[in-house]
């Protein structure tokens, strides 16, 4: 029986719609299943977030209580990497955070798709982290920001050790988005192969027919497994932005 | 308001506050396990492989613009460079977890 197993699929970037809705630099731009689910992502969330806690009580009911408990996580997390100062980044800080959670917890539900399996989406979040890291080092520090590529070494080995630390901080919007990326693509392609293995042993006939269910409780153990990587990385995306936030406020000086 | 409070609530809300100081200690975000630490080391020094190389390609090709053929000069300058930098990343990120795996070794 020929069957084709298209883990891959579910990453295909398709338009919604047949015409484009406009053009930029001669580039049709589409709405696409990507743009859908991120809309979605940001309605729901500013949605739960803001009912939730529209209520205000002294003792909360269990959406007011998750809302209040993802704010004191996130307030926790920026209070413990940066200290006190850091705290003005809050409303940046949880907005990423909550976006990328609520991305990984969308792609979750079978049928729908990941914004954050996206190279472009997770590289252009962490741009966005950089240039804030940069455009507040220089505000805070002016020229002297570029202390920070200045290890304390002798003369001689600054020649070699400014343009390594120079890459290493280019490095950083890469790793950031590559870690988010890596994780949700490599956990739901693994999610489309087993579930590949399934169809294909259930429809092959026989004592295999039997044999699907092996693949089918793996199924289940990568989904909670997958649940726990979806909050992991957000959390790991946030506590990376705040680490780097901390350089940039107080230089060396907290290491 | 909190003079009206009656006693019984504001009891409740400063038990409530013990639990939630003690489990907020307790809980200093989600514990790295071992596969996470290894795709972390992993994307470092990849990362900065790339970014090194990208660099020195950059380079080579401004270079060539004006006439000069450096490359792959540059390109390997960069590249060594880079692993470099991926090494320090990785070095960075280690101190790091050690710090976070020693802070949760002092609260058991």
């Amino acid at each position: 029986m020929a069957m084709t197993l298209t883990p891959m699929e579910q990453f295909e970037v398709k338009p919604l719609m047949e015409h484009p809705l406009f053009h930029i630099a001669g580039h049709p731009i589409y709405f696409t299943n990507q743009s859908l689910l991120m809309v979605v992502v940001v309605i729901v969330a500013s949605l739960f977030l803001s009912l939730a806690v529209k209520p205000g009580r002294l003792v909360p009911t269990r959406g007011q209580s998750m809302a209040e408990t993802s704010y004191e996580f996130v307030a926790n997390m920026i209070h413990s990497a940066t200290g006190e100062d850091g705290l003005k980044f809050f409303p940046f800080v949880f907005s990423l955070f909550i976006f990328v959670l609520f991305s990984n917890f969308f792609g979750m539900v079978p049928g729908s798709f990941t914004v954050t399996s996206q190279i472009a989406v997770t590289f252009s979040l962490s741009c966005l982290v950089i240039l804030l890291v940069i455009v507040v080092g220089f505000m805070k520090h002016g020229i002297g920001f570029l202390k920070l590529f200045v290890p304390h070494a002798p003369w001689y080995l600054l020649i070699l050790l400014v343009p390594i630390e120079v890459i290493s901080f280019f490095t950083r919007p890469i790793s950031l988005s590559v870690r988010l990326f890596a994780n949700m693509l490599a956990g739901h392609t693994m999610l489309a192969v087993f579930a590949g293995f399934v169809v294909a042993l259930g429809s092959a006939g026989g004592i295999f027919t039997g044999l699907a269910i092996a693949p089918m409780l793996l199924i289940v153990a990568i989904m909670l497994l997958e649940l726990l990587v979806a909050f992991l990385q957000a959390y790991v995306f946030a506590i990376l932005t705040c680490i780097y936030l901390n350089e940039a406020l107080h230089l060396h000086d907290q290491h | 308001m909190t003079s009206r409070e009656p006693d019984r609530l504001r009891e409740l809300g400063e038990r409530l506050e013990d639990v939630q100081r003690r489990q907020a200690a307790k809980a200093k975000g989600p514990p790295p396990n071992q596969l996470g630490i290894a795709g972390r080391f992993a994307t470092e020094l990849v990362a900065a492989l790339i970014v090194g190389g990208g660099l020195g390609w950059g380079v080579d090709w401004l270079f060539g613009r004006f006439g000069f053929h450096t490359r792959p000069v540059f390109l390997i300058v960069f590249f060594v460079l880079g692993a470099g930098a991926g090494i320090r990343n990785v070095m960075r990120a280690a101190t790091e977890l050690n710090a976070r795996m020693a802070s949760k070794d002092l609260e058991k």
